[in-house]
């Protein structure tokens, strides 16, 4: 699409700003793939949409502020890339559009309270587990508490399950085949511990070393998706410092972290660590992925068939193009047999903070997602990322569904203890 | 009164002249051609003929006006080729632009379509007599509105074609039809509506008042065989196989509408004869789900019918006892609309009939001054 | 604002947009060298609301245009700047389906895809494909009469559409044609269809559907140029085979193709995709006869598949080669003239010539079994004077198209971008008529004014 955008005078991320302009065609392929277009049925809302919207207020032929709307309602969920044929990498358009305009934006006071308290409490797990451990009661008070922090409040699970801290190092069963690293990352550490506990033993299992370095931190991918690229590079920059470069890739657990990780390159662009972060960028990889690429070591059968079904975290599928190796992996169980959701692109709606900063369309995302894995009849949910899960959870607790849900390694760790049945509900 | 014109000039000297007109080709479907106000000139166009244009590697055919159809059909059968919408009533004489201005397909239309499926564009004269065309020669086209689709069932009451061009397909090798018995027609409609819905492409698919199911299918001498044992598994019932000559014989017949004329025992190879045939011949669209209650309207009147393009069409012939009246009643009370080919005088158009404020519009663009009668 | 005040009276709501924002989104549709910023923005949920908001316009004298998933590519629902754009997306219900008729009544922002999703549970597919199916509605299909890919067998979208109820640019409220495949009277329906939003908006359209084919064979044969394949196209038409699809790519369209969703093609100079349908045996002998046809029509390696996911990915390279030219330059214009068959060697020469002649990258794909040209004409639109540069090419391949007896537009229509070249098709007289005929459906011009037919209001009559 033809532009007015002088490229020069964005700065070091400029060029991951025009790119995406002029790349895409207008065609509208996006379109039946975007949650928000989806549901709200309107072309502001579609990623189509928001390119013009962003194009013309980067032009300077419309108002920042009348844009901002549509633009802070884009789960930066990535499906409209997947979709795309003309290539046009919107993620790193909204990603970089919303750190540009994050010093001139204003925000209503409730709304800059919301984002501190979020941006402050959620990467930490410490500040994180403090609210939820202590938090609860005021749930009782949420009606009467400023939105802001009822909106916090809401993410505070009912019960934390009860944290053993993770080793420094986790050896491998049998001979050694590789040696990774792992990011421990902040909430899902907080809501539910033993998916890096499966991790570890999964990967060990598989011959795999681990190790957590000490000093690493949150992963920084909701700061740097939300606008807030001056918290996240801090973040990075710990990481940076943390990682060891001499394993054979840095594990994720949680998709969210890994396409944060992956976008170190770009946070940084520009600065004088740019090409140590995008190195490390390019050693990041999620935990299917890497069993995957290792080749899993196939689980015992199964005593009982199970009927799973697979829902793609979107920052696995589209972040990070990942759709094959956790179906591999899964169906490497004997006995397991897999079963593909309707609409399978569309978004869950929990997407870092997006529950908490726009409530009812992320409820329902939430329920049309609930409702399609519902659809399959499947005994049991994987997914690969910790809101995903505990959104789905959220949403099939409302409509009054028992499933079970679990993270693929969780399913595999429990395949390999001969455990995989009757998994709890969430 | 009657003005032979035999150029595009000539018609539109005529339109200009004329305060109230009505193109003819060959009369085949006297209903059409007949006028009530005395005063109409009977503009006839048989003079207009000629192909101008046919290329077999491009699939597509120009012809004027008063072309006959059988002519085209010769042209095209020389390379394989054939009018998929099959035109009925092309031995009779029936002209090119006759056929599309009554907007009439045959029973062949099952397999690809019909007649609006197939013209590509048209040229005609307009109420202000001037030339004018839409669409082109091509199998794709659309620039401009289309008019080629209009001038389709336009009755010559929206402008005199003088020129048509159409899209052809390449035909069948050959045929076979077979022929099963029903109870009654609404029996033979579950079968219908299998093979309506089913993979085999039919070449027709019929049934008569008398409840027989006709299944013309169309292939290679190969695929024939294959296709018959599909067709009658799935009809199920004991079937006739009709072949050759006899089989072209019967199609023939239909296409004159031979068993819909007159009382049977009076029919007449030539409809436009005065005293030719009692009662009056209609067309019907419908639905399949519309079957059942029209069959029985019409077997209550004794009119004989014969359903066509797996019961998209009903073709009917209506006594002589009985009035117009009664079947455009009969007709809106189904929510139908017939067309009548011939019989009495009376409106080419019955039962609840198309129209309204766009139709008045456009009408009213094509002929300001009301040259034509009234659809 | 008049036309504002008559609109809040609606009680739309929050679907009444017109923010500036709200309003640029709208700005184009897929020609983005035009746009155009509307006064509002009316998302409708109903009948009633298109009627009222027709209605509005009518009596304020405000243009306005229907937009479905504004996928057109000639400008079609670009807005009249200052003008009401009326989006229907939202109108996008299946409202019944009857197997025993094989016919579905659907709102018009249904999108062409979920139409033959919906009638897959009774064995029935909806015909028309255009390659943004996924994407594009059937109100915008019917007013640009779409193609696609398979309308060589099965006809355009005007083939398929039997009734519709329509919204008249006055807001007066009538029915075209009906349920049956079988026409009565003229055919007000097929007027309509094509008419690119002139004589009003449909908001409930009723199209016919055929059976699911049983066997399906798609054949990817790979020639050294342009012109062997396309004379392979007409050698099949006069072998008498009448395959549902038959498309060319050239080379760089395979470029983009293999950039973008990798389809797995095999290298060629050109690439000739044909697929057969119909009942297995039919299919079988079609194969075996199409295999012979195209091994001695000089083509240097052929394949066939009955693979439903190989299928798919070529049907998807093919589809999204528009939208993967991105991949290859910022900014393309997209022809759509028509030649007659027999003449695509010819006229792909004349393409070539005037390309290299302009110093302009030109990628072909096309729909060669309707002669059907798609030229994509590649352009940095940064670049100063590149987009007239490339405007001017697409109008000596245009004139071209009709010097040898062909269309300017084979399915994108005119809209806002062919406007000009009408008259190479069209007399005076014919184009006068036209202009007539709109007038007396639309005195006033309001419905999608300035597309097709220049109107009054700029002066020159047509
Ligand atoms: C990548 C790509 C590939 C394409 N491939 C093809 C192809 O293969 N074949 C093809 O034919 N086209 C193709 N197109 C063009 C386009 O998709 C079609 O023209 C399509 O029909 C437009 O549908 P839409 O819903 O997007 O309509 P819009 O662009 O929203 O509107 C198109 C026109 O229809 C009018 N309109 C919309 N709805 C109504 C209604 N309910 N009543 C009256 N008027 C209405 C609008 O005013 C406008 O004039 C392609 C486009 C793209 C971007
Ligand atoms: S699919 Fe890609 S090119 Fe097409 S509109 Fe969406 S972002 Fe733009
Ligand atoms: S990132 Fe997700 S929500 Fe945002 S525009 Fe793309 S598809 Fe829509």
């Amino acid at each position: 699409m033809r532009h007015t955008i002088a490229t020069d005078t964005l700065g070091p991320r400029g060029p991951a700003l025009t790119a995406p302009i002029d790349a895409c065609v207008h065609c509208g392929f996006c379109l039946p793939s975007c949650p928000t277009y989806v549901t709200l049925g309107e072309e502001m809302d579609s990623p189509r949409g928001r390119i013009l919207l962003m194009k013309e207020v980067l032009e300077g032929t419309l108002e920042l502020d009348s844009a901002l709307p549509y633009l802070d309602n884009c789960l930066g969920c990535q499906a409209c890339e997947t979709a795309c044929p003309s290539g046009v990498h919107y993620g790193e358009l909204i990603t970089g559009f919303r750190a540009h305009v994050e010093p001139v934006r204003r925000r209503p006071a409730a709304a800059r309270l919301q984002r501190r308290l979020l941006l402050e409490t959620l990467p930490f797990p410490r500040r994180f587990a403090l609210a939820a451990r202590l938090g609860r009661p005021a749930r009782a008070l949420a009606e009467r508490l400023p939105s802001p922090l009822a909106a916090m409040l809401a993410l505070i699970p009912d019960r934390l399950p009860p944290a053993a801290p993770l080793p420094a190092r986790m050896p491998a069963q049998g001979p050694r085949r590789a040696r990774v690293a792992l990011l421990a990352g902040c909430a899902q550490q907080v809501l539910d511990p033993d998916i890096n506990w499966a991790a570890l033993r999964v990967l060990a299992a598989n011959g795999i070393e681990t190790v957590i370095p000490p000093g690493q931190a949150c992963c920084g991918a909701l700061a740097m998706h939300t606008g807030a690229s001056e918290r996240a590079r801090p973040l990075a920059r710990a990481n940076l410092a943390a990682f060891p470069t001499d394993v054979d890739a840095i594990i994720t657990t949680a998709a969210g972290c890994g396409s944060g990780m992956r976008e170190y390159g770009l946070l940084l662009a520009g600065e004088p660590d740019a090409e140590a972060g995008a190195a490390l960028a390019e050693r990041v990889c999620d935990v299917a992925t890497f069993l995957d690429r290792v080749g899993l070591i196939a689980p015992p059968p199964l005593p009982e068939p199970i009927t799973v079904a697979y829902h793609d975290a979107c920052h696995l599928a589209h972040a990070q193009r990942e759709r094959t190796a956790p179906r591999r992996l899964l169906g490497a169980i004997d006995g397991l047999t897999l079963v593909e959701p309707a609409e399978w692109e569309l978004c869950c709606g929990s997407a870092g903070t997006y529950n908490v900063e726009h409530p009812e369309l992320a409820r329902r995302l939430g329920a049309r997602k609930a409702a399609n894995l519902r659809a399959t009849g499947a005994e049991l949910i994987v997914t690969a990322n910790i809101g995903c899960l505990t959104q789905i959870g959220l949403h099939l607790r409302e409509a009054g569904v028992e499933m079970a849900l679990l993270h693929t390694v969780q399913v595999l760790d429990r395949a390999y203890a001969h455990a995989l049945k009757g998994a709890p509900p969430r | 009164m009657i003005a032979t014109v035999d150029s595009v000039a000539a018609v539109q000297e005529a339109v200009l002249v004329s305060d109230r007109l009505l193109p003819v080709g060959a009369q085949t479907k006297p209903a059409l051609s007949a006028v009530t106000d005395p005063g109409t000139v009977r503009l006839d166009c048989a003079g207009l003929s000629g192909i101008s244009a046919y290329d077999p590697a491009e699939l597509t055919l120009t012809a004027a006006a008063g072309t006959p159809i059988v002519e085209l059909a010769d042209a095209l059968a020389a390379h394989g080729q054939y009018l998929p919408f099959d035109p009925p009533l092309a031995a009779a004489g029936a002209t090119l632009a006759g056929t599309v201005a009554a907007g009439l397909s045959g029973a062949g239309a099952q397999r690809y379509g019909g007649l609006r499926d197939f013209i590509i564009g048209v040229e005609f004269v307009d109420g202000r007599g001037r030339h004018v065309h839409g669409g082109g020669r091509v199998v794709k086209n659309a620039a401009g509105f289309d008019l080629p689709k209009l001038m389709v069932g336009s009755l010559g009451r929206l402008g005199v074609i003088v020129a048509v061009s159409l899209k052809v397909f390449p035909r069948a090798r050959a045929h076979r039809t077979l022929a099963a018995t029903f109870a009654s027609p609404a029996a033979a409609l579950d079968t219908i509506g299998v093979l309506n819905r089913g993979p085999l492409a039919l070449e027709a698919l019929d049934l008569t008042s008398e409840g027989r199911l006709l299944v013309r299918l169309g292939g290679d001498d190969g695929t024939l065989t294959a296709l018959t044992e599909r067709a009658e598994a799935t009809i199920g019932t004991a079937c006739e196989r009709i072949d050759g000559p006899e089989e072209a014989a019967m199609w023939a017949a239909s296409a004159a509408l031979t068993a819909l004329r007159g009382n049977g025992d009076r029919a007449s190879e030539n409809p436009s004869d005065s005293d030719a045939p009692s009662g009056d011949l209609i067309r019907i669209p419908l639905t399949p789900p519309q079957l059942p209650p029209l069959s029985t309207a019409l077997t209550a009147a004794g009119a004989r019918h014969r359903f066509s393009r797996g019961a998209s069409v009903a073709w009917a012939h209506w006594p002589a006892d009985r009035t117009l009246t009664e079947l455009s009643d009969r007709l809106a009370d189904l929510g139908l609309g017939g067309q009548r080919l011939w019989g009495r005088p009376g409106p080419p158009l019955l039962g609840t009939v198309p129209g309204g404020p766009f139709a008045d519009r456009v009408r009213a663009a094509l002929d300001p001054d009301h040259r034509f009668p009234e659809l | 604002m008049e036309i504002i005040a008559a609109l809040g009276e609606l009680g739309l709501g929050e679907r009444l947009l017109t923010t500036p924002a709200a309003l640029a989104a709208f700005s184009c549709d897929g020609l983005t060298a035009f746009t155009a910023r509307p006064c509002a923005a009316v998302l409708a949920e109903s009948t009633a609301e298109v009627v009222a908001t027709v209605r509005a316009c009518h009596a304020t004298g405000t243009p306005f245009v229907a937009r479905g998933s504004g996928t057109s590519l000639s400008g079609g629902s670009l807005p009249v700047a200052g003008g009401v754009l009326i989006a229907l997306n939202r109108l996008n219900r299946v409202l019944s389906i009857d197997p025993e008729s094989r016919t579905a009544v659907l709102e018009p922002g249904v999108i062409n895809l979920d139409v033959s999703r919906a009638a897959a549970a009774h064995g029935l597919a909806y015909a028309p494909d255009p390659s943004s199916q996924s994407v594009c509605s059937i109100g915008g299909n019917l007013a640009f009469n779409s193609g696609g890919a398979h309308c060589l067998r099965h006809g355009m979208t005007a083939n398929h559409i039997l009734g519709m109820t329509v919204v008249l640019p006055d807001g007066e409220l009538t029915t075209l044609g009906g349920p049956s495949r079988e026409g009565l009277g003229p055919d007000w329906t097929g007027m309509f269809c094509g008419s690119e939003g002139l004589f009003g908006i449909a908001v409930e359209v009723t199209v016919s559907l055929i059976p699911i084919a049983e066997a399906t064979a798609t054949f990817l044969a790979a020639y050294d140029s342009l012109s062997a394949a396309g004379d392979a196209v007409s050698a099949i038409v006069a072998a008498g085979l009448l395959p549902v699809a038959m498309e060319i790519m050239d080379a760089l369209a395979i470029e983009a193709a293999e950039a973008s969703v990798k389809p797995r093609y095999p290298p060629a100079a050109a690439l000739l995709i044909v697929e057969l349908e119909g009942d297995r045996d039919t299919v079988a002998a079609d194969t075996t006869a199409l295999e012979a046809l195209i091994a001695v029509s000089g083509a240097v390696s052929v394949t066939h598949t009955a693979d439903p996911e190989e299928r798919a990915l070529i049907w998807k390279g093919r589809k999204s080669a528009f939208s993967a030219v991105g991949w290859l330059a910022p900014d393309y214009i997209v022809q759509d003239g028509v030649v007659p068959r027999t003449q695509l060697g010819r006229a792909l020469a004349e393409v070539e010539a005037l390309s290299a002649a302009a110093g302009i990258r030109v990628a072909n794909v096309f729909h060669a079994g309707d002669g059907n040209l798609h030229p994509l004409i590649l352009f940095d639109g940064a670049e100063a004077g590149a987009l007239e540069r490339a405007e001017q090419l697409a109008a000596d391949i245009l004139s071209m198209c009709v010097r040898l007896g062909g269309s300017i537009t084979g399915e994108h229509g005119v809209g806002v971008e062919k406007r000009a070249h009408l008259p190479l098709m069209f007399s005076p007289d014919d184009l006068t008529l036209m202009g007539e005929i709109r007038r007396s459906v639309d005195p006033g011009e309001l419905a999608n004014r300035g597309k097709m037919l220049v109107p009054m209001a700029e002066g020159t009559a047509a």
